[in-house]
């Protein structure tokens, strides 16, 4: 999905940042105070133990497999590593010689920026109350905790923005995602019209060399209107002439469309149908239009002359109904799919239903 | 023996105009008399009276739907039968809303014109199949209810059965499947827009026993439309509709509404006088 690969960006670029920023910002910072902490080997364990807790984060979160507990397994080892850190610096300039809490607070951007922005804000306000804490253990002066906000707007607020950014990015790919899908939608309807044109052009065409050629024999009087083979081929003309113009309202119905294209068949035998529906018809399953199809090229092939076929929107789903002249009961599928089918015979004439019943 | 009844063909194909006449000409019993055809309505306005009792209309004249026409026609006292080759449900229901009587279309002209315009004259409901096909597509909110009955009977005719078949189905008379027909045609007849003609069917229902006055739910609906003219400046013209709206199965005999049906049922003669009587009768409901 185009989202996903512009989501997948974002977090490579978060975790090259964060890589980066505890490299070199701390990295460096532990390196050139690396003569005023107390222990210099306890500081650099620390920030390797912070460049696993980063490690792990980063796999995690490229693999897409990060979860809610590894996300804050991962931030709770940075909190921790960076509180220790700063309880372990001299009191007297703590905020100065200071790694930890920017690389731990990167961290905590890494594993939570996909989670609720409030667990992000949770997490960076207990990352710098611990600092705030050891501060204050140690004895918090006017210029340290002027300090303190001066490295919090600028630390924290760098992590801050990155992580609206991220989202602000994401939300952005998700619209160009589904605007690509809609203009793809629309490419499919496009596509479809286009079939159905041509399928109707076809059908045009197909009339040229059928209908045509029967108005002009009446015209020129060589057809005699008082044989019956004739009225035949007459109405079969006048019926596919009427389901080519009624097909347009029912272009959205795969139903629809399968139970003409039954009726071309038929129309080739030399059987009159109509079509007609009532109401808007709901989609109707595939396997269900089987039945209901199955149903429609039994009596079809049965009809001896004319078949009128009616869908109608019932309570509960669609009557789809047959009446012809096939001059005995048919043999008819069971129904299934949902479908109940019932017929009758009368004077000749059969009726038959197949009713889907949606629910 | 029974007068002839009169009939003027509105129609701008002239092919179609002599289909229509030979139809009427080749019914065994002659009960239609032709008397007049044009390719437009307006020969129809020259002379003071009717020129026949029912109008064969084709509702396309010239390229132009003529459906905003009919309230006008049946104004002037005809009865209309639209002939169509539109067979959309929303021209249909259009159609009959505005006031025509029924509505054949041009598949179903051989077999129903003749018996629409017999019917139309009589102010007796015709349902062709596709009528049936448009009521039973309708969605509209303010469409009438019909019961499951209504409903059956409708769906059976419009899939094509014969009013026959359709009785053996529903284990009823064929009479029966007409009266159920005919009863949701005459509970269209009693919604949406005020029509003389709608008032004179819904009369001659009553009449003949197809409904009861009872079971006209929105009949009120004349008072809502006539509710306009000043004149009738009752206190409830604007306020909820509700209060306008009787209880659905008022026994007629007890109830102001069923008495405005009463009134319509004497309309039948002079059937324009229904509407201000009913809308006086529903102003007083309010």
């Amino acid at each position: 999905m185009l989202s996903g690969r512009y989501q997948r960006a974002f977090t490579v670029g978060v975790v090259f940042l964060v890589a980066g920023w505890h490299l070199a910002g701390g990295g460096g910072q532990l390196l050139q105070h690396r003569s005023a902490y107390g222990s210099f080997a306890f500081q650099g364990a620390l920030w390797l133990i912070m460049a696993l807790a980063i490690s792990a984060g980063s796999v995690l979160v490229l693999r897409g497999t990060i979860t809610w507990r590894s996300a804050w397994a991962v931030a709770i080892i940075a909190l921790a590593a960076s509180t220790a850190s700063a309880a372990a610096s001299p009191a007297a300039h703590m905020l100065a010689d200071n790694w930890a809490w920017g690389s731990a607070g990167w961290t905590g951007v890494l594993v939570l920026v996909r989670r609720r922005f409030g667990e992000l804000a949770v997490f960076l306000a207990a990352e710098a109350l611990a600092t705030l804490g050891v501060q204050a253990w140690d004895g918090l002066s006017r210029t340290g905790l002027a300090g303190f906000l001066a490295v919090l707007a600028w630390s924290t607020g760098g992590q801050v923005a990155v992580a609206a950014g991220v989202r602000a990015l994401d939300i952005a790919a998700g619209q160009a995602a589904a605007a690509a899908r809609s203009e793809e939608a629309a490419r499919e309807r496009a596509a479809t019209a286009a079939v159905i044109q041509e399928a109707r052009h076809d059908r045009w065409l197909a009339l040229q060399e059928s209908a045509v050629p029967l108005v002009a024999e009446l015209a020129a009087g060589t057809a005699d209107p008082g044989d019956p083979r004739l009225r035949n081929r007459c109405a079969v003309q006048a019926a596919r002439l009427r389901r080519l113009l009624a097909e347009g309202d029912d272009v959205a119905s795969s139903l629809v469309h399968e139970l003409h294209a039954s009726a071309d068949v038929a129309e080739r035998r030399g059987i009159a149908v109509d079509i007609e529906t009532a109401g808007l018809l709901p989609p109707v399953p595939a396997l269900t239009r089987r039945v209901i199809t199955d149903a429609a090229i039994a009596i079809l092939t049965a009809a001896h002359s004319q078949a009128r076929i009616t869908l109608a929107v019932v309570t509960g789903g669609v009557a789809v109904s047959f009446v012809a002249d096939t001059g005995a009961v048919v043999l008819l599928p069971a129904g299934g799919q949902g479908v109940a089918i019932e017929q009758q015979q009368d004077a000749g004439m059969l009726w038959a239903e197949a009713r889907w019943n949606s629910r | 023996m029974e007068q002839q009844v009169t009939v003027a063909i509105i129609e701008d194909h002239p092919v179609v105009t002599e289909g229509v006449a030979s139809w009427i000409r080749s019914d065994p019993g002659q009960r239609v008399q032709l008397a007049h055809t044009g390719r437009d309505l307006t020969g129809l306005r020259a002379g003071p009276r009717p020129a026949a009792d029912v109008i064969i209309l084709d509702l396309e004249l010239s390229g132009e739907l003529v459906t905003a026409q009919i309230p006008g026609l049946v104004a002037a006292g005809y009865r209309v039968v639209a002939f169509s080759g539109h067979s959309d449900p929303a021209i249909v229901m259009e159609t009959l809303d505005n006031g025509a009587h029924a509505y054949v279309s041009k598949e179903e002209g051989s077999e129903h014109l003749v018996e629409a315009v017999l019917a139309a004259a009589a102010d007796r409901p015709y349902v062709t199949r596709s009528q049936a096909r448009a009521m039973l597509s309708d969605q509209r909110p303010d469409r009438p209810t019909l019961s499951q009955q209504e409903q059956q009977a409708l769906l059976l005719w419009f899939q094509g059965m014969s009013k026959a078949s359709v009785g053996r189905r529903m284990s009823i008379t064929e009479n029966t499947v007409r009266q159920y027909i005919s009863r949701a045609r005459a509970k269209y007849a009693a919604t949406g827009r005020t029509a003389p003609s709608k008032d004179a069917l819904l009369a001659r229902a009553i009449e003949d026993g197809v409904i009861k006055p009872g079971e006209i739910l929105p009949y009120q609906s004349f008072a809502r439309a006539e509710a306009h003219p000043p004149s009738l400046g009752a206190p409830g013209q604007l306020p909820a509709q509700d209060n306008q709206t009787p209880p659905r199965e008022l026994p007629p005999s007890e109830s102001a509404h069923g008495t405005g049906c009463e009134a319509g049922h004497h309309g039948v003669i002079s059937s324009r006088t229904v509407a201000p009587t009913a809308s006086r009768i529903g102003g007083g409901l309010s």
